[in-house]
């Protein structure tokens, strides 16, 4: 068996801004993350991931495709390395987004860093109503990772019951 | 049901590259295959495809996908080859790798197989490609050695593929 859980971060009553997950082993070969997210916002909004502290908006870039049931979208914003989109308040009740998030090399110091995500969310059970996208994330950094830290900003909070998994993948 | 993720092979290319990354003699007891990629080209592009040989065999294959590249996205088909990976290439910003996984449903079945695979080549800049390709192997043989080839140079040092075998074991 080659993947191990690391962490696990299950948000109580009241909601969390951030989640950080630090001191991350640096014996695995893949960083692998499941979240289940959502948002104390209207319509939900993006997830932002930095690693190792690091705020520098300049360092980190996210693209992404993805459809709605009615259009495809596509993108680019910088400051984050993005892993999709959360559930929010307005969204059919007790429903969380999924983000399966995979970071591969993470600890190679001759590699920047490249987050792949893939998301859904379907804010609408009545209509299915949704998003569906494939997420990508660059942390232009040669080091290690060794935190992670997924803060929503300032005024919407993850909502009670919002899940993170960290696992580590091994290759022997 | 219990599901194990087993590391069968590793390949990191060393200094000078390789254009092809090759798995042999794939074990057969496993129900679905993975692989994850971490490569970047050195082809003077900033996005290269790799395609795949199953078995030696590419022209068997087909695909649909899904793309994007930071302003626009678009469906299209091709069939008579097997792309499966897109990377960096050399006028990508530096020191970056593409992250992609490979997933092979019943990979010893008699039937064709069906392969899905997502495929993310940074760039920082605001075009960079995200890619989710459906594929069809329109063989039946057991897929026992996967290949993925470079179509513009060579995989670079530091790029890393490794192979696993997924059981699924019902209780």
């Amino acid at each position: 068996m080659s993947m191990y859980p690391i962490a696990t971060t299950t948000v109580g009553a009241g909601g969390a801004t951030s989640i950080t997950f630090s001191s991350i082993p640096q014996n695995f070969t893949h960083l692998h993350l499941r979240a289940f997210t959502r948002g104390v916002v209207s319509s939900g909004t993006n997830i932002p991931m930095q690693f190792n502290g690091d705020g520098t908006s300049g360092n980190y870039i996210t693209h992404y495709v993805g459809g709605t049931g009615a259009a495809t979208f596509s993108g680019s914003t910088g400051g984050n390395a993005n892993i999709g989109w959360t559930m929010g308040t307005t969204d059919t009740a007790n429903g969380f987004g999924a983000s399966i998030v995979d970071i591969l090399d993470y600890t190679n110091t001759n590699k920047n860093k490249t987050v792949r995500t893939l998301n859904g969310v379907v804010q609408d059970a009545t209509t299915g109503t949704g998003l569906l996208g494939l997420w990508s994330g660059l942390w232009i950094s040669t080091a290690a990772i060794n935190s992670i830290n997924i803060s929503l900003s300032s005024t919407p909070l993850f909502a009670q019951y919002s899940t993170f998994q960290l696992y580590g993948i091994t290759t022997a | 049901m219990s599901v194990f993720l087993q590391p069968l092979q590793t390949v990191t290319v060393g200094a000078g590259g390789v254009a092809t990354i090759s798995f042999a003699s794939i074990p057969q007891g496993y129900t679905d295959l993975v692989v994850k990629c971490s490569l970047a080209a050195s082809g003077a592009a900033t996005s290269v495809n790799g395609t795949m040989y199953l078995n030696g065999n590419n022209s068997n294959g087909s695909f649909t996908n899904l793309f994007g590249n930071g302003s626009g996205a678009s469906s299209s088909r091709v069939s008579g080859y097997m792309d499966v990976v897109t990377t960096p290439g050399s006028t990508s910003t530096a020191n970056t790798f593409s992250s992609n996984e490979i997933y092979f449903a019943n990979y010893t079945s008699s039937n064709y197989k069906s392969i899905i695979s997502d495929s993310v080549n940074e760039n920082n800049t605001a075009a960079a490609d995200q890619v989710l390709r459906s594929i069809l192997w329109s063989n039946t043989a057991a897929i026992n050695q996967i290949q993925i080839t470079c179509t513009n140079g060579s995989w670079v040092q530091y790029s890393k593929v490794s192979l696993y075998g997924v059981l699924r074991n019902g209780i």
